[in-house]
Formats: C-alpha cells, sequence, structure tokens
C-alpha cells in the first residue's frame, strides 16, 4: 500500500474530533485566563488592575500633622479621579507628613523630596522666604503660587463648666484672662503647644502681646524687653504641657482623661468640633474661646516651592491640585472635618455644618485677630521662647548591659551627644546615669553650664558588659528627682535601653506603683528601645505610669530625640 | 503534511493570534490616550504669563478659544495660561529666570512692560516687548484701586471723619485704642488696613504711590517725595495698622476669607473687590462699600508678545490671534462678571452678568467722575519705596 494511498478524506468522527480538539484548547487557553485572573486577585489583593506605580510627574506635598485626616482623603479622593496631565500620564499627588518647622528646613537645604508644603499656616511660608532672601539674594522667594482651601482660628478650648464659671458667653474671655488664672490657680493646668507648630507659635506671640502691653506693633525690642521676658517666663512656668505640636494627641488624650488632662488648651478651632463630636455622652463638652483681644488665623495654605525647582508636569499637577482643593465636593469635605472652607458659597452654618455651638464653636467669631508681626520679629519670639520656656531637669538613663554592645551603643551614644547639644539654655539641669548588673551614677544633676562637659566624655566613655537592671536604673533616676523636689521645672527621666530586665530587685509592678503615687513633683519618663528584642510592654507600663511615651531608637528619632522630647515636656 | 493537521496548526496558530491580540488590546486600553490635535498640522504652542486679577477671564477665554479650535495658516492654536502676579514675572523676565519663556504675557499695567524693556535696554540695547506697531501692547480690560471697607465700619468713619482718604485712614490707624475711641464697637480691636504685600502684589506698591499722592496732593512722585522723612512717618504710621506683616501676599481674597477680624478697610483693585462682594456678604454678614479714592490709579492689563528670538514669528502671529479673539465684543462681555471694565469702548459696563449693575446700591460707579490719575512713577522712585517697605514694616 502506496502512502498516497493512505491519504483519503478524514471520515465524519475525525473531523468531530478535531473540532473537539480545537475546542478543548480554547477551553484550556481560557482555564489558564481564568486561573492567572484569580492568582493574581490573591496576589494583589485588587480586584482590577495591579497597583499603579508612581508615575514620574507625580508632585509631592508635606502637609502639616494636625490635618492628616481631612489631607490624606483629599489626596486619595484627587488619585483616584484619573486626572491626566498634557502629555497623558496619570495625574498623583504623594503626601508626606513633615511639621513645618522640618519643611521649611527641608526646602532651605535645597534637597526637599517634595515641591509643594501645606503647612498650619502662611506664617511659615514668611519664615521660609525671610531665610531664603537671606541666603539667595532679596528678590529671590522659595513660595511661588500659593492658594489657600481652609481656615481655622487658633481658639482656646476648655472644659464649658470652667468656661461658663468665668464668665463665658456672657463676658467675652482673653488671653488675658486665661494667663491671670494660671498665674492665680495653682491647681489650674493649661498647655499650649511649641513653637514648632502654628497653634504654639500663635498662642507664644499672644503671651508676648500681652506682654509688653500691646496689640500690634510687636518689635523685636519688645520681644526682648526684660519686662516682657519676665512676665512670658512667669507665664510659661504655668504650663503644664507642650507637646509635640501634636493636636490629635491631645484631643485624644482629652477624650480618654477627660477633665483630668487639662483645664484649658490652645488649638485649633477644628479640633474643638472633633472632641465633640467623639466625645461619649458621659465627656463634657469643649468649647473653643476667641479670646477678646484678638485670634489669629490658621490658613492651610498649599504652596508651589520654586525652590524645588518642580517640572512643567509637576506644575500641572499642582494646578490640577489646587483647583481640586478648591471644588466643591472638597470644600464640602473640608467642612464636614470641621475645618472652615475657603469657599464662601458655602454658608458656615447650613444643615449639615458641623460648625454649631452643639460642637462648641461659633462660627459669627472672632471679631478681630491679633497682628501678625513681621518674619524677623517671628523668629526672635521663637527664639526666645526657648529660654523662658518652662526649664527642666533631666536625668538620661543610659543602657550599658552586654546586648547593647556594637551598633547599638553608637546609636544610644550618638542619641545622647545630639540631645546634649541640641540643649541651647545652659540653665537646663541634666544628669547621667548608667546601668547594667548595677545601677551608676555618673553625672549627678546640674545646670548644663557646669555639666556640659562631663557629660560629652561620660557619654563617650560609656562601654557594655553585664546584665540589665533597668528598672532599678528608672527608680534611682526618678528618686533622685523627687528629692530635688524641684516642681517650677518640668521633671523627666529617658532611657534609652535594648532590652529585658534581668537584673533589677524592683518588679515592674514595685515600679510603677511607686511613680502612681502621689508624689510633690510629677516626673515624666521617657523611654527609647533600641532592636528588635526590646521588652516593649515593660517599657510602655513605666512610661505610661509617668503619662510619657516611648520611642523606637531609629536614626529618625536620634536627630529628633530632643526635638521632640523637650516640647513633650 | 496532510489537510487535517494544516487545519488543525491553522486553528491553533489563528487561537493563539486571537489570544495575543486580545492582550496587546488590553495592554493598549489600559494606556493613557495620547493628546491628537482636532486638526491637522503641527500645534502652535502659545503660553500666556497672565496677571492674577485676569487669570479667570483669560482662563476662560482660552477654554473656549481651544475648544473652537483656531487655526494659523492651516495650524491648530493651544493656549496655556501661566498665572503669574506682574511683579513676580517681572522679576523674572530681568534675571532670566522665566522658564519656561511665555510667548506673551499679560501683566497689570503696561508700566510693567516699560520697565522690564527699560531693564533688557540697558543690557541688550533693544525692547523686547514691542509698544508700537502690529505687535504693541493693548490694554485688555481696565481697574482700578479703590477703597473696599466694611459698611458697619464706613458708618463710623464717615460719621467720625467725613469722608474715606489716605489722611482718614491714616487718623484711623493713629487711635491707640482703636475703634472704641472711633465710636465703634470695642470688639472691633484696633483699625486694620488691608492691602497686599508690595513686595509681592502690584496693587500693594500702586497703593502705597496712591497714598504718597494724597499726601503730597499730585500726580507725579520723585525720590525726594518718597524719601522725605515726614512722609516716611505718615506712611509707617499707616503701614502699622496693616493686620498681617508675615511676608505673606494679602488679597482681596484675605479680605474676604478673614474678613473684618484681618481687614476693616483696604485700597484694592475694583475687579477683586467685586468677585468677592457676594462671598463677604455671605460669610460676614457685613456688605463690603466701595469707595472711589480722590487720585485714582488705574490698571489696563496690556496683552504684549515677547519679542526674542526664543518664539517664532507663527508663534508670534498665533499669539495676537488670541489677543484679537480676547477683544472681539463676546469676550470683552463676559468681562464684566470678572468686575472687569472692557477695554473695547464699543462694549457697555452694564449688560448681563455685570457686577458693575449688581453691586451698585454698594456703591460701585459705572463711571469714575474724577480724573486725577496718578502717573506711575520711575523706577528709582518704586525701588525707594521698596527698600523703605522692607526695612520699615517687613524687618528684611
Amino acid at each position: 500500500m502506496s502512502r498516497q494511498s493512505q491519504r483519503r478524506p478524514a471520515p465524519a468522527d475525525a473531523r468531530l474530533a478535531l473540532a473537539l480538539l480545537t475546542l478543548g484548547l480554547f477551553g484550556v487557553m481560557a482555564l489558564c485566563c481564568g486561573f492567572y485572573s484569580v492568582v493574581s486577585k490573591l496576589v494583589t489583593g485588587r480586584e482590577e488592575t495591579p497597583p499603579t506605580p508612581v508615575p514620574a510627574s507625580a508632585l509631592v506635598v508635606a502637609y502639616s500633622p494636625e490635618k492628616e485626616p481631612v489631607f490624606r482623603a483629599l489626596v486619595d479622593r484627587f488619585n483616584q479621579q484619573g486626572f491626566k496631565t498634557s502629555d497623558g500620564q496619570k495625574m498623583w499627588v504623594e503626601a508626606v507628613e513633615l511639621d513645618p518647622q522640618s519643611m521649611v528646613e527641608s526646602a532651605l537645604s535645597g534637597n526637599a523630596s517634595f515641591q509643594a508644603i501645606t503647612p498650619d499656616s502662611s506664617i511659615w511660608l514668611g519664615q521660609l522666604d525671610l531665610a531664603w532672601s537671606e541666603q539667595w539674594g532679596s528678590d529671590r522667594t522659595a513660595v511661588g503660587e500659593t492658594v489657600r482651601y481652609a481656615i481655622s482660628p487658633v481658639v482656646i478650648a476648655m472644659w464649658e463648666d470652667l468656661a461658663r464659671e468665668m464668665g463665658w458667653p456672657g463676658r467675652p474671655l482673653s488671653w488675658q484672662d486665661l494667663l491671670d488664672r494660671a498665674q492665680s490657680d495653682a491647681a489650674f493646668r493649661w498647655s499650649h503647644p511649641s513653637t514648632s507648630s502654628a497653634s504654639g507659635l500663635l498662642a507664644t506671640l499672644a503671651e508676648f502681646y500681652a506682654g509688653a502691653g500691646k496689640t500690634r506693633g510687636l518689635t523685636i525690642e519688645d520681644v526682648q524687653a526684660q519686662k516682657t521676658l519676665d512676665y512670658v517666663a512667669a507665664l510659661e512656668k504655668t504650663v503644664r504641657y507642650y507637646g509635640e505640636g501634636n493636636e490629635p494627641a491631645i484631643i485624644e488624650r482629652a477624650l480618654q482623661e477627660g477633665r483630668d488632662f487639662l483645664d484649658a488648651f490652645v488649638v485649633q478651632e477644628q479640633m474643638v468640633v472633633y472632641f465633640n463630636m467623639r466625645r461619649s455622652t458621659d465627656r463634657e463638652r469643649l468649647v473653643a474661646l476667641y479670646p477678646v483681644e484678638g485670634a489669629l488665623w490658621e490658613d492651610h495654605p498649599l504652596a508651589l516651592l520654586e525652590s524645588a525647582k518642580p517640572t512643567p508636569l509637576q506644575r500641572q499637577v499642582f494646578a490640577r491640585f489646587r483647583d481640586y482643593l478648591l471644588a466643591p465636593e472638597a470644600q464640602q469635605l473640608i467642612l464636614q472635618h470641621g475645618y472652615r472652607p475657603a469657599d464662601l458659597s458655602i454658608p458656615l452654618d447650613a444643615p449639615g455644618s458641623p460648625l454649631t455651638p452643639e460642637n462648641g464653636v461659633t462660627p459669627s467669631e472672632p471679631k478681630t485677630a491679633l497682628q501678625v508681626p513681621n518674619a524677623s520679629v517671628i523668629q526672635v519670639v521663637r527664639d526666645v521662647w526657648w529660654y523662658t520656656k518652662r526649664h527642666t531637669n533631666v536625668y538620661l538613663v543610659a543602657d550599658t548591659s552586654g546586648s547593647m554592645a556594637g551598633d547599638k551603643l553608637d546609636q544610644a551614644q550618638a542619641a545622647l551627644r545630639v540631645f546634649l547639644d541640641q540643649i541651647k539654655g545652659d540653665e537646663e539641669r541634666v544628669g547621667l546615669i548608667q546601668f547594667s548588673s548595677a545601677v551608676n551614677l555618673l553625672i549627678p544633676l546640674d545646670t548644663m553650664a557646669r555639666n556640659r562637659t562631663a557629660l560629652e566624655i561620660a557619654v563617650d566613655g560609656l562601654q557594655a558588659g553585664g546584665d540589665t537592671a533597668l528598672l532599678d536604673a528608672v527608680y534611682e533616676a526618678y528618686r533622685r528627682l523627687q528629692e530635688l523636689g524641684d516642681p517650677e521645672r518640668i521633671n523627666a527621666v529617658v532611657v534609652m535601653t535594648d532590652g529585658q530586665e534581668n537584673a533589677s530587685s524592683l518588679s515592674l509592678r514595685s515600679l510603677t506603683r511607686r511613680l502612681n503615687a502621689d508624689s510633690p513633683v510629677r516626673v515624666l519618663v521617657f523611654c527609647i528601645a533600641y532592636g528588635r528584642d526590646a521588652d516593649m510592654d515593660t517599657l510602655q507600663a513605666i512610661a505610661e505610669a509617668t503619662g510619657g511615651q516611648v520611642y523606637r531608637g531609629d536614626p529618625e528619632t536620634i536627630r529628633d530625640l530632643y526635638k521632640i522630647l523637650s516640647t513633650y515636656f | 503534511m496532510n489537510r487535517t493537521r494544516i487545519i488543525f496548526f491553522a486553528i491553533v496558530g489563528l487561537a493563539i493570534l486571537i489570544v495575543a491580540g486580545g492582550l496587546v488590546w488590553s495592554q493598549l486600553a489600559n494606556r493613557p490616550e495620547p493628546i491628537v490635535p482636532k486638526a491637522s498640522g503641527q500645534v502652535l504652542e502659545v503660553t500666556l504669563a497672565t496677571a492674577l486679577p485676569v487669570t479667570d477671564w483669560v482662563q476662560e477665554a482660552a477654554h473656549q478659544f481651544n475648544a473652537e479650535t483656531h487655526t494659523l495658516e492651516g495650524q491648530p492654536i493651544h493656549v496655556s495660561i501661566i498665572p503669574m502676579d506682574g511683579l513676580t514675572a517681572k522679576g523674572r523676565y530681568e534675571r532670566d529666570e522665566m522658564d519656561p519663556l511665555p510667548t506673551a504675557w499679560i501683566p497689570d499695567s503696561r508700566y510693567l512692560v516699560e520697565l522690564v524693556n527699560a531693564a533688557y535696554k540697558e543690557r541688550l540695547g533693544r525692547d523686547v516687548f514691542l509698544t508700537d506697531g502690529e505687535y504693541r501692547a493693548r490694554p485688555l480690560a481696565i481697574s482700578l484701586l479703590a477703597w473696599g471697607i466694611y459698611e458697619s465700619r464706613a458708618a463710623v468713619l464717615e460719621r467720625r471723619f467725613g469722608k474715606i482718604s489716605w489722611h482718614t485712614i491714616h487718623d484711623a490707624a493713629m487711635a491707640p485704642t482703636g475703634w472704641a475711641e472711633l465710636g465703634g464697637q470695642p470688639e472691633w480691636g484696633y483699625f486694620k488696613l488691608a492691602i497686599s504685600n508690595p513686595r509681592k502684589n502690584v496693587s500693594g506698591l500702586q497703593a502705597m504711590v496712591a497714598a504718597a499722592g494724597e499726601y503730597f496732593g499730585k500726580t507725579s512722585l520723585s525720590v525726594e517725595d518718597v524719601t522725605d522723612p515726614d512722609f516716611q512717618r505718615w506712611l509707617a504710621e499707616i503701614m502699622s495698622s496693616m493686620s498681617d506683616l508675615s511676608g505673606g501676599t494679602y488679597t482681596v481674597d484675605d479680605l474676604a476669607l478673614f474678613g473684618y477680624t484681618t481687614g476693616d478697610a483696604g485700597q484694592l483693585l475694583e475687579s477683586d473687590l467685586l468677585v468677592n462682594m457676594q462671598g463677604i456678604q455671605s460669610r460676614w454678614a457685613d456688605p463690603l462699600r466701595i469707595v472711589y479714592p480722590e487720585y485714582v490709579t488705574w490698571f489696563d492689563f496690556p496683552f504684549t508678545v515677547w519679542m526674542g528670538p526664543e518664539t517664532t514669528a507663527a508663534e508670534k502671529n498665533a499669539a495676537l490671534e488670541f489677543e484679537k479673539y480676547l477683544l472681539s465684543r463676546e469676550v470683552q462681555e463676559k468681562a464684566l462678571a470678572y468686575g472687569l471694565r472692557p477695554a473695547n469702548p464699543n462694549v457697555s459696563v452694564s449688560g448681563e452678568g455685570s457686577l458693575f449693575d449688581q453691586w451698585a446700591s454698594q456703591g460701585v460707579l459705572s463711571v469714575i467722575p474724577r480724573t486725577t490719575a496718578m502717573r506711575f512713577p520711575d523706577r528709582d522712585v518704586l525701588q525707594a519705596l521698596l527698600r523703605w517697605f522692607d526695612l520699615n514694616v517687613a524687618g528684611r
């Protein structure tokens, strides 16, 4: 039989088999596609497309911490809009949190990783431009196009009963009333943030105005006059707590602790709304007091940084983001978060607006504002404040147990050196305790004028070895501060440790009971944890017993340690 | 290979092609759409650095212009707007920092064009913006400085001083205890002046010039005038009532946003005031009154084309096409809704959507009765004023 003879038309069943085979092939392909789709969903956790990579045209915007919820929400919604640049790239805004002071410093360094900023107040833009012009020439400015999308007056938040006791709402209250109360009533506890936030800076300005007996025309001479300094220093002695400029954290504590936390504190109006919308029914209401001498505004500018040399595409994203922030949808969102929207067509008292007396605020207030001085005066106020604020007694407690050997001890020493270097005032008192198997007082507490060199030498000489008597060391520092009995200063212990307690005579329960006990001097304990094996539960228990905090000892903490702690004191 | 196998492989190949094609299509579908010009030919891109008071109006016109697909010799024209204060633009032109270089510029006043030309003439020996001929600067819209003052405050000042002027404002600013001694309410605090930062905004600088004009009772100022110690003391007393000296650009937007808490009255651009009248009334429940000063400072927002070799002749001519469009009756009428007075003399300030009609009851005048116009001073006079401001007000 020839091969030719074997070629014959395929029978019907062969065609059927071929068709089935082809269909089967399609079926397999479809299954593969389906399998790929299911697996990709499981891996990415998304319903449709894989995550969009951040395009090169992305605009990075640094925002101040107090507006985290509203700004994140605005950025997320903007990024979901799918706006395109002129060359077809997706418009994208990347938000990074940064305190205003760091925004200014980073912009001045010339290597900022952001092209736009939205601090809490335009005051920072003036500070940046002033410093920039000093650096590069008087005609040059770092700040470019600026727009405001939300505003909020700085107010005194006070418990309603207390406000009524002081005459509110029948009598408008003043900065002076608050300051008089703080000076005359030893039990009165109030706070304002440090000058690294606009609320703190503006509250400090109000103090200097009061000290100079003015409501406008504050000069550098006024600020530096001994009478003003004495007045401000006396007032600052009545401040219980400065905070990190982190207004949400202050509100959270007010929500948790109520009246036990503070009697009054300076925040932006929006925070009072936030508190009252979230407080439990048994928690007293906070009311916003608009000082009669004049309030000050936080105006939340969004500014393009010309100094960061934004690309044309980033400029396009900025313009679109700017327009988005001013669009009705975004403006309504801003109002719902308790800010006053920049769009004047949105009534503050419209149905659904949270700016209501029930939420402790009065939309028709304030009636007038304090004059914001020029950038040079503001700079002097900030500098001088560091010398007039409450001074400190700080015991540094360093873990030199064997497990700290190597990088961890190096990092702790670096943090201590930076900490000491950043203490500007010679009147601050600092001491050093070292612990491993035992506790040693290396440098007794004394002013930096006398202790600075000894502390630096002692820090350089720290060596690792032995066990970890953490609890005994904390108590030793605490005991010494109690013995000193200096309530006019802020008393604090800063503990740097990596490990597990294993050599103390005290138990954790015993220590926290002693820290919690009523004592004449309030001592805050801050713990800096190095390494992954640090016993965070123990550190948290120690810090919480005193109202302090626990921080991870990463490189950022090393750089900012003094800043974080000193503003928290 | 037998026919069955050929058919088999053909079907498999086809299936692979279909699947591959589908994948390619899906990838392409996810990519952004390229921007394709509606008309044939290369797009003539016109960029316009535009003064802030006219930006919204020009932007709206540009959107309309782009949507209508205007062409020049077959090439479509596309217009982009770069909002920029006139003083900022002037500084960037003079320092060669205008990047990208716009095809044309709409500053607040032709005076700024002359200043930039003067700077380039010193360096290059020629103008970079022509002031005559086909490419000459032509005004697009007109506005002027006017007093905007909250009604409640205006009533008190008029009762006390009779009229609103720089002298009145000076006396109000000097009242040590503020509104209480002027006859107003104590909770209003001290008198607060609202003018733009002269370093950042042309109208702020021109407001200082206008104050000097009223002080000396003349329209043309010299360096000797603005360095006169008595005048400087008088001006410092006025400026001490500014509510924000921290370096921000105070604008009518701020007057509206922060209301009388930061500004009781200010000499600001009429168009900006008109645009914000409604918002001010809504937010602050105290309407703004418009009062025209004795010495009038005009702004003409000229359209001026960059003449340097950086732009092509076609781009320059494309810019002129947009200029013609802005001067058309239809677009000029739209300027009324932005509080701008049309430059086209055939277009009335009254009409549909005119803010001049809407706010006539608040003192807005269609025709300015006074004819005493301030002249723009020399560069040296402006520099002297700015230096004084830096040292005595801004603290720089």
